[in-house]
């Protein structure tokens, strides 16, 4: 259940990697080096596959895979893209590599490029990540300067270059289509799929979009190699993986930790310090707010892709909302529900409608004003979303909802009866774990 | 702002983007720098900088939470009420906030202009909860209901920036 420090390279070496030099005497820019120097580039698409890396941004799709789609002959110039838009409620991993790690996701991106024969690599990063993105431009500079990238980045005359893209305020811009549509000067809205950015993205190129982290992951998995990645874990959750933590546990941060070895209740208790004194766990949205929600029967699942699915929930971008005995669950769910409604892009009446409804429903019980049939008609609002709508932002609304009435049926009945008790939240300066 | 400045900064910019509507994000951030908000002019600006329409620049700002086509206060304070920040107090620390200047729970820019305070869905910074973003300054917190008299002081002491990013 131990700690680890892989993708989080700042805290082995003990401080911040921001400036160059530290980052190569930990050993930064050697897994580039080899690569680019004795490794094919099939080869480096290769390893990817076997290290069974999958992607961190929520869908957990093999990166590997996903990397041998891209034609190997496109007459078109080949993108990757990196998607910092972190905007899943809940999640706040990104946001740690970027400004104390850069050059690991610079590296990571230009091996990525390298496997998949291309020679430019774009950061879209969300807007209100100003701070972060000035650290990434510090370190875009002396990645430059040092010739780790530009016109010989991948070997002599190979070039790649790498540019930062600022977003304005949206989180469907995280969504890869969202985002593409938005790096091209377009309004961010999801495109039908297919085609699939592999074949036809970023100006109808074959691109690869991964995730800040998933691509921060690989300078170590070409460094020590794929079977060390894949020997942590199990068959299908390999590695190591960054978990947010955040609401009521006394520590909340950043804890990178191996997939399997360790469980929702180790999480939140040993390593997160648990509840204040007199609290209880109650609920728990571990993969983001995008995810079926958890009760305390679920506490000793193993934190890996399987187990939670098996569980009835998604390890998703492992943004991991805990929750005690304090709050009621037809408010929180409210406050979900009022995201997506804030969120959802319009573009599909389903989703665009039925978030409007769902809050009101919702909006409804919790101020007392509710009827006991609203609880059945809250359910029947979210079936008639899904499979109606163009992207996965409409499930992330109805997976939270649906959820909590399922294995909350006494309380959203009781709330249906006498509204929610008043808030009290937890107001305490507990600070969050360095990471 | 006019073109030819939006133009200066897009210069360095525009061998990364293979269509010049790419630069339209970037254009309409910097152009927001000069009053922290986007008018007609500024939309004007970037159409031109960028070989679109202003109703086509328009259309695309409209769609982004940061982008400003209304007057705004001096600076920007954003709040998250997202659920990582509910549990932890941000509802008290934001109609504490709107309280204080004077405000209805929609929020809203103060009297005198001095600052607008809004609403926000989550900023990333969950474990600092309940988190404040002044304009694009780093995300603070936790800054709890009790401080928020000190921290709307310490926001209007600041001087203004020359460049206001958002
Ligand atoms: C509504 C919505 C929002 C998303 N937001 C993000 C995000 O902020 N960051 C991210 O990496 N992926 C996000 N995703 C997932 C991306 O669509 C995509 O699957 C991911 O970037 C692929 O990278 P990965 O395979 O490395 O995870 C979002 C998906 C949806 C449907
Ligand atoms: S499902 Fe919702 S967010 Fe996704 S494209 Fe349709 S309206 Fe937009
Ligand atoms: S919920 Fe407020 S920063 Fe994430």
């Amino acid at each position: 259940m131990p700690i680890r420090n892989i993708v989080y390279r700042h805290l082995e070496h003990g401080g911040d990697l921001t400036a160059l030099s530290d980052y190569e005497a930990s050993g930064g820019w050697k897994a580039l080096e080899t690569a680019t120097a004795h490794m094919e580039r099939d080869d480096v698409l290769y390893a990817l596959h076997r290290s069974v890396l999958r992607g961190r941004g929520g869908a957990g799709f093999p990166m590997g895979r996903k990397a041998s789609f891209i034609p190997k002959d496109a007459e078109k110039p080949v993108y990757v893209v990196c998607n910092a838009d972190e905007s899943e409620p809940g999640t706040f991993k990104d946001r740690a590599i970027m400004e104390h790690n850069p050059f690991q996701l610079l590296e990571g991106i230009a091996l990525a490029g390298y496997a998949i024969r291309s020679r430019h690599g774009y950061i879209y990063i969300r807007g209100e990540y100003e701070h972060q993105a000035r650290a990434l431009d510090r370190a875009l500079e002396a990645a430059y300067s040092a010739g780790h990238l530009g016109p010989d980045a991948h070997g002599p005359g190979e070039p790649f270059d790498i540019t930062l893209h600022r977003g304005a305020g949206a989180y469907i811009c995280g969504e890869e289509t969202g985002l593409l549509e938005s790096l091209e000067g377009k309004r961010g809205q999801p495109r039908l799929k297919p085609p699939f950015p592999a074949v036809a993205g970023l100006w109808e190129s074959p691109t690869l979009i991964n995730n800040v982290e998933t691509l921060a992951s690989v300078p170590p998995i070409i460094e020590h190699g794929a079977d060390w990645w894949a020997q942590m874990g199990t068959e299908k959750s390999t590695g190591v993986k960054i978990f947010s933590v955040s609401g009521h546990v006394m520590r909340p941060g950043n804890y990178e930790i191996v997939l399997h070895d360790t469980s929702l209740r180790e999480l939140i208790y040993d390593i997160c310090g648990g509840f204040r004194p007199g609290r209880d766990f109650k609920a728990c949205w571990v993969g983001g707010s995008s995810v079926p929600v958890l009760t305390k029967e679920h506490l000793d699942v193993a934190l890996d892709y399987e187990s939670l699915q098996a569980a009835g929930t998604f390890l998703g971008s492992a943004g991991c909302i805990v929750m005690d005995d304090s709050e009621c669950i037809v408010r929180a769910t409210l406050r979900l529900a009022e995201f997506y409604r804030h969120e959802s892009c319009g573009k599909c009446s389903p989703c665009r409608e039925g978030t409007m409804w769902m809050v009101k429903l919702l909006d409804r019980l919790v101020n007392g004003e509710g009827r006991p049939e609203d609880v059945d008609l809250l359910l029947k609002v979210s079936g008639r979303i899904q499979g109606r709508v163009l992207c996965a932002l409409a499930d992330g609304a109805v997976a939270p909802i649906a959820s909590a009435v399922h294995l909350f049926p006494d309380e959203f009945a009781e709330v249906a009866r006498n509204g929610s008790p008043p808030p009290t939240p937890m107001i305490e300066s507990t600070a969050g774990a360095a990471a | 702002m006019n073109a030819d400045q939006v133009n200066a900064y897009l210069a360095p910019l525009r061998d990364r983007y293979p269509e010049s509507r790419a630069l339209i994000l970037p254009a309409l951030k910097y152009a927001q720098t000069e009053k922290g908000w986007l008018d007609l002019e500024d939309l004007e600006a970037v159409a031109e900088a960028t070989g679109l329409t202003s109703a086509y620049v328009e259309s695309v700002a409209s769609f982004y939470d940061r982008l400003y086509l209304r007057p705004t206060g001096r600076r920007i304070v954003s709040v998250c009420v997202t659920l990582s920040c509910m549990l932890r107090g941000s509802d008290q620390l934001y109609a504490r906030l709107c309280d204080l200047e004077g405000l209805p729970p929609e929020g809203g820019t103060s009297e005198d202009g001095g600052v607008t305070i809004q609403t926000a869905q989550c900023l990333g910074y969950c474990d600092k909860a309940p988190c404040v973003q002044v304009d694009v300054d780093e995300t603070e917190g936790p800054v709890l209901p009790d401080e928020a008299e000190e921290f709307l002081a310490k926001v209007r002491a600041a001087a203004q920036p020359t460049e206001v990013w958002r």
